[in-house]
């Protein structure tokens, strides 16, 4: 089969689509500069690339987190060696696109619907919520983890 | 005679006071903080223009509200604390300051063109347009919505609602209210909104509409900050980052909530 016949390969795509202009969308509500609006985009694409493409070869949503915001930590990296060594914001904001706040905003809408309900504790509510909850936490994680790796593997360069 | 390090351009006025440098240094660090810096930025920073202006050694101390750094010239020692204002995120505004550090700690620029190049940041640095930030916030939430396969007929809704509550959070902010209030408040206007222009739009996914267009809310620089902080051993500044977060998230859901209760 083909690439363009691969129903993973438009997955991919549309996802590395629309998590670009959601990057490059965070990146204008956080004043990034315009020069840099398209490397927002890229950064975004790629994060949501890894991420598909981990997910679609059968990973779970954190461990396919954690991928995604290694791979894009790493090409940050290489991008500061190359061009400066000033703190950059590509990283940071292309994992913007992959912070579950739908994920977090379910966990706590079912913790609302769980106090708020006088009929008893509703098991499956509780357990989706538990779920999200979990889900949303260990995502966070992987993303921060997957971030920080080439800092920790690699000595930090000080300016002259 | 205090010898300064190669490079650096003694101030016209005289050598700074270990106490203005301490000051400076307070300023970088609460500007970074209140622009979305991490703690290792922060530091970094500090210890920038400390090293630059000829201190043998600097040590910072964040907190959420405020820092505390610690400077060391020869036999001199200086302790100053500063309190830090509401956390916000303005990446030109972070990139511009950390530029300047830079270049204090090359010997490029003295303490007083250092003073008066930070304090124009704010006057120097461009922001886009009102109206732009909001489109561009109402095309993120919509892309968002795609990403959590909500259907097409869901994507003008949500790009509405959300660029209404990006322009409502605006507003709010200008007018000094609470950040938890204001997070309610535009949490309940978007998600109405956008319920309601995918109900009139015909859309099957109304549920991940709602949820799509107050994505915006979501604090996603101070939840990577957060994550760094405590990896990078500052488990202080992130718990209270983490603290505030929750609490933000907590006021989101009860506005999504109270929509869903009463549009659905």
């Amino acid at each position: 089969m083909t690439a363009m016949g691969n129903p993973l390969f438009w997955k991919i795509t549309h996802q590395a689509f629309f998590g670009g202009i959601a990057a490059a969308g965070f990146g204008v509500l956080f004043n990034c500069p315009p020069r840099i609006l398209g490397l927002c985009f890229g950064s975004g694409a790629l994060a949501l690339a890894v991420r598909t493409f981990a997910q679609g070869h059968g990973m779970s949503l954190p461990a396919a987190s954690f991928f995604a915001a290694l791979a894009l930590a790493i090409v940050d990296s290489t991008w500061q060696m190359a061009q400066s060594p000033r703190g950059s914001v590509i990283a940071v904001v292309g994992c913007i696109a992959m912070v579950p706040g739908s994920l977090a905003a379910k966990a706590l809408m079912g913790f609302i619907a769980l106090v708020s309900t006088k009929q008893g504790i509703d098991e499956t509510l509780l357990s989706t919520t538990l779920v999200n909850l979990l889900m949303t936490t260990f995502t966070l994680i992987a993303i921060g983890v997957g971030l920080c790796v080439p800092v920790l593997l690699y000595p930090r360069r000080r300016e002259p | 005679m205090q010898t300064f390090p190669e490079g650096i351009h003694p101030d016209p006025s005289g050598i700074p006071s270990l106490s203005d440098i301490a000051r400076l240094a307070l300023m970088v660090g609460r500007s970074m903080l209140e622009w979305g810096a991490n703690a290792r930025s922060v530091h970094d920073a500090i210890s920038n223009v400390s090293l630059g202006l000829g201190c043998d050694s600097s040590e910072a101390f964040c907190q959420h509200a405020a820092i505390i750094v610690m400077l060391r010239r020869g036999e001199e020692g200086c302790a100053q604390m500063g309190k830090v204002g509401e956390h916000g995120v303005n990446l030109r505004r972070m990139q511009m300051l950390q530029e300047i550090t830079f270049q204090v700690r090359q010997g490029r620029i003295s303490y007083s063109e250092t003073l008066s190049e930070i304090e124009s940041i704010p006057k120097n640095a461009k922001s886009y347009p009102l109206w732009f930030v909001c489109a561009a916030t109402g095309m993120a939430c919509s892309a968002f919505g795609r990403l959590l396969n909500s259907d097409w007929n869901s994507l003008l809704p949500i790009m509405i609602g959300a660029a209404a509550g990006q322009w409502m959070r605006h507003v709010l902010v200008q007018r000094g209210y609470n950040v938890f209030l204001i997070a309610g408040v535009v949490s309940f206007s978007s998600s109405s909104l956008t319920v309601i222009g995918a109900k009139i739009a015909g859309s099957n996914t109304i549920q991940l509409a709602m949820v799509s267009a107050v994505l915006l809310l979501i604090p996603g620089v101070p939840v990577l900050n957060a994550q760094i902080d405590v990896i990078e051993g500052k488990p202080n500044l992130a718990v209270a980052r983490a603290l505030r977060i929750t609490f933000l998230l907590l006021f989101m859901a009860l506005g999504l909530s109270l929509a869903r209760s009463i549009f659905l």
